[in-house]
């Protein structure tokens, strides 16, 4: 298997595996967030923006994955 | 006609539209590379056809000023701040007690901004923080949306090395662009903290405290105290080199987030439009701009709770 192939396997399992985790971190912070609303749909401003928050947080680990598999392709 | 039906539009305009849409579906599904896929060459003429992009991350050179390269970026970062100060002036020159619409928008979304301000840092601090918290997010939002407007990424010229680049780049996608909000984000939120809390802030860092007043237990003849202290006094070490070490990786997440977010939505949208041209992309145009004013949020709102945390005194300690 020559290094384009491998290159390009590379940039696919990186975004793919990498996406395993943040997608289930922000399920359950949503999941969280539901049922906290849930009982106190008074406190919906601050739940949602902690929820906007903690979600930032989560896909950047995802986005990540996406920088290393974009720089795998186009630039080494 | 009468105006009822779907939309407010009669139903022969209804009629109308969605053949329309059809035929545009059609003719995009056509000329991209879908259909080239399915249907095999076509022959169609070369103004329909949709060459495949070509991506580049590191930002083109237009022209050099002074020996200083400009980029594309650049470019696209002063279109972006002359749009914001000419909807500054253009509002707050003839600023009136009964506001016109324009001023009521800008009014609308100040005052939303220094509520989040309050609601994040307290009513002094917010008001601190709200000038550069409010310039991080409109300055993000304006770069992002900016290079979503149609036409935006169209120019073409010939740039310094003498091939064709684009006139205009979204500045967000230039990692040089977050790289320096990010530093200007952590220099902002390091002096917050130390203007107010003077040099005890830097204790957060280096929380030696504890295993110098165990060592001198030590010689004192406490042996069972000072013992457990050391273990704690260098375990508060340690957890002091640790916060140090997230406050710099910090840069490098903000940095990351942001471009690759935008570089993300970048590449995306392109090859939506390679796919099939016209129609593939609208709902992608959707949820970029939904990500521009997330990320453009989340960049103000982290360093406006960064700033908050610096400033706020540990428990046990007085103000």
């Amino acid at each position: 298997m020559d290094v384009e192939t491998m290159k390009v396997l590379a940039a696919g399992l990186c975004m793919g595996l990498g996406a395993i985790g943040p997608g289930i971190g922000i399920g359950i912070l949503g999941m969280g967030a539901m049922q906290a609303l849930g009982r106190n749909p008074e406190a919906r401003g601050p739940i949602m923006t902690n929820m906007i928050l903690a979600i930032a947080f989560a896909e950047a680990v995802a986005i990540y994955a996406l920088v290393v598999a974009v720089v795998l392709i186009f630039v080494a | 006609m009468p105006k009822r039906g779907c939309l407010g539009c009669s139903f022969p305009v209804l009629i109308g539209i969605f053949v329309v849409f059809l035929v545009l579906m059609v003719i995009s599904l056509l000329s991209g590379a879908l259909g080239s896929s399915l249907f095999g060459d076509l022959g169609l003429p070369s103004w329909l056809t949709v060459p495949k992009p070509h991506l580049q991350l590191p930002a083109e050179v237009v022209f050099h000023l002074f020996g200083f390269p400009i980029t594309n970026t650049i470019l696209a970062t002063w279109l972006s701040i002359i749009v914001l100060v000419g909807i500054a002036y253009a509002v707050t020159h003839r600023i009136r007690l009964i506001p016109s619409r324009l001023q009521s928008l800008l009014e609308f979304a100040i005052e939303w901004m220094l509520n989040l301000c309050k609601d994040v840092a307290g009513e002094k601090n917010g008001r601190r923080f709200f000038p550069i918290v409010t310039t991080i997010f409109l300055f993000v939002l304006m770069n992002a949306w900016l290079s979503l407007l149609p036409g935006f990424g169209s120019i073409l010229i010939t740039g310094a090395e003498g091939e064709p680049v684009y006139l205009l780049r979204g500045a967000n996608t230039d990692i040089n662009m977050p790289l320096a909000l990010a530093l200007i984000s952590f220099v902002v939120v390091e002096y917050f903290g130390l203007r107010s809390r003077g040099f005890r802030y830097l204790g957060k860092f280096i929380n030696v405290g504890q295993f110098f007043r165990s060592l001198g237990q030590l010689f004192r003849g406490k042996l069972k105290a000072g013992l457990s202290g050391l273990f704690t006094g260098a375990i508060d070490i340690f957890v002091g080199m640790l916060e140090a070490l997230s406050e710099f990786v910090r840069i490098i997440s903000f940095t990351f987030r942001l471009f690759g977010n935008m570089t993300g939505g970048e590449i995306l949208i392109l090859m939506m439009l390679f796919l099939a041209p016209w129609v593939l992309a609208i709902p992608f145009y959707g949820l970029e701009l939904l990500i521009g004013f997330v990320q453009a949020l989340i960049f103000g709102g982290l360093t406006l709770v960064f700033a908050t945390i610096a400033v706020t005194p540990h428990e046990g300690e007085t103000a």
